[in-house]
């Protein structure tokens, strides 16, 4: 956020002592928020908005078939936030969900999706969101084929690689099966890379501010 | 209007209810691994089934919200047994799906009778240890409460913007829903951690 200057810019009299910061009156009084407050409120925002990305209400149907956008919020995650508040805001929505709020996909949740068939998967959210933003703030500014890989890898890749494992040992399956019964999700998956691309480039032009990880390297 | 989430804790005073979080997790944690550990033993099954009608029962939920909690379950029922129908044979299927559900049953009866709030409370008393490390605790702990409270105020966000855009005669597509949602979001982030700095959190 960039204070606008100029002396002609009318502020409080308590504002205008400290300089031309055009602040609201207590932000000036406390301080601006740390990056560490800052990183605490955007990993819960991002947690409770993969939330509410599964939630059936919040999920548009295309082509008459219901599809849940939760994994394209955890790209968002990694690609938006970095590796670690990527990361870190999973964690947060997964320990909530451990305690029973039904933020996953059609409102499940509880310890019941733990023993599940798509633990795994929903497990691999985790280090696929950090494995996102490692590669796609690799370096500012940020480069289309680098998201488009961090993305592909990460959130494809990262996620499959955590989920079939599990999935072919609840069912009794062998890798390659497991592999198999899961390959019918991944056309949607990789839609939604595609537009997770789109979003994090267009995001970096309407509001650029939450890029910090990249910036700061 | 936004709909609720609602937790999935049913409030009650029964057995299962009154015991501790930390006695009950015990518990979920050595079933799961029990069956898994017999996962070819029919009459293994049989009795985590037996179990689950039991702990539905002593929960008072009833056979009723024992039906209700496998409807909830379709997804994950489809999930399970059309792959292993294309692989195993039906015997094996049944088997491999109703111990799965069975575990799936017990681990919800964990969510169902232990209250959100108690669940948060055991977490902080499991992360004390961290804090002797030198981890800032009390940052995990705001950082879950703020999650619960940016849920209701994200779900607001999404059916205004899902208003406007049938108003406006659009679709409703991801990228249309996600974009504004986002930049919605990340400026509520923005406002929650300025107000945070005003009360002085550092």
């Amino acid at each position: 956020m960039t204070p606008p200057a100029g002396p002609q810019h009318p502020t409080t009299p308590e504002a205008s002592t400290s300089g031309s910061d055009a602040r609201p009156y207590e932000a000036l009084v406390a301080g601006p928020a740390t990056a560490s407050v800052r990183g605490v409120a955007q990993m819960a925002m991002f947690a409770a908005l993969v939330g509410v990305l599964g939630q059936p209400f919040a999920i548009p149907l295309i082509g008459g078939v219901p599809v849940t956008l939760q994994t394209l919020g955890v790209m968002l995650a990694g690609a938006i936030l970095g590796p670690w508040r990527g990361a870190g805001s999973m964690l947060l929505l997964h320990a909530l969900v451990a305690a029973g709020l039904p933020l996953l996909s059609q409102g499940s949740g509880g310890l019941g999706v733990y023993a599940g068939p798509t633990a795994g998967f929903a497990l691999g959210w985790i280090p696929a969101a950090f494995v996102i933003g490692l590669i796609t703030q690799w370096r500012w500014p940020l480069a289309w084929w680098r998201t488009g890989l961090g993305v592909t890898l990460g959130g494809i890749g990262v996620i499959y690689l955590c989920g079939i494992p599990v999935m072919a040992h609840q069912l009794g399956l062998t890798l390659t099966q497991a592999a198999f019964a899961s390959a019918g999700f991944l056309p949607g998956d990789a839609a939604k890379a595609v537009i997770a691309v789109g979003i994090t480039h267009a995001l970096i032009r309407a509001y650029p501010a939450p890029f910090t990880w990249a910036r700061r390297r | 209007m936004a709909a609720a989430i609602m937790p999935l804790h049913r409030p009650g005073t029964s057995l299962l209810h009154r015991t501790g979080v930390g006695t009950k997790f015990l518990l979920v944690f050595l079933f799961a691994l029990a069956v898994s550990l017999q996962r070819e033993n029919v009459w293994v099954v049989l009795g985590a089934w037996a179990l689950v009608l039991l702990g539905h029962l002593a929960a008072g939920v009833g056979v009723t919200g024992l039906l209700r909690r496998l409807w909830g379950l379709r997804w994950i029922l489809i999930i399970l047994t059309v792959p292993q129908l294309i692989f195993l044979d039906p015997q094996t299927t049944a088997l491999n799906v109703s111990r799965v559900v069975a575990v799936i049953m017990v681990a919800g009866l964990f969510t169902l009778t232990t209250r959100t709030t108690d669940i948060m409370t055991a977490f902080d008393r499991a992360l004390r240890p961290l804090g002797r490390c030198g981890v800032d605790t009390s940052r995990i702990s705001l950082a879950l409460s703020l999650t619960i409270r940016s849920v209701p105020v994200i779900l607001a966000f999404s059916s205004q913007i899902q208003e406007a855009l049938r108003a406006r005669g659009r679709r409703v597509t991801p990228k249309a829903l996600v974009m504004p949602l986002l930049v919605m979001s990340l400026r509520h982030a923005e406002e929650t951690a300025e107000a945070l700095a005003a009360r002085g959190v550092r």
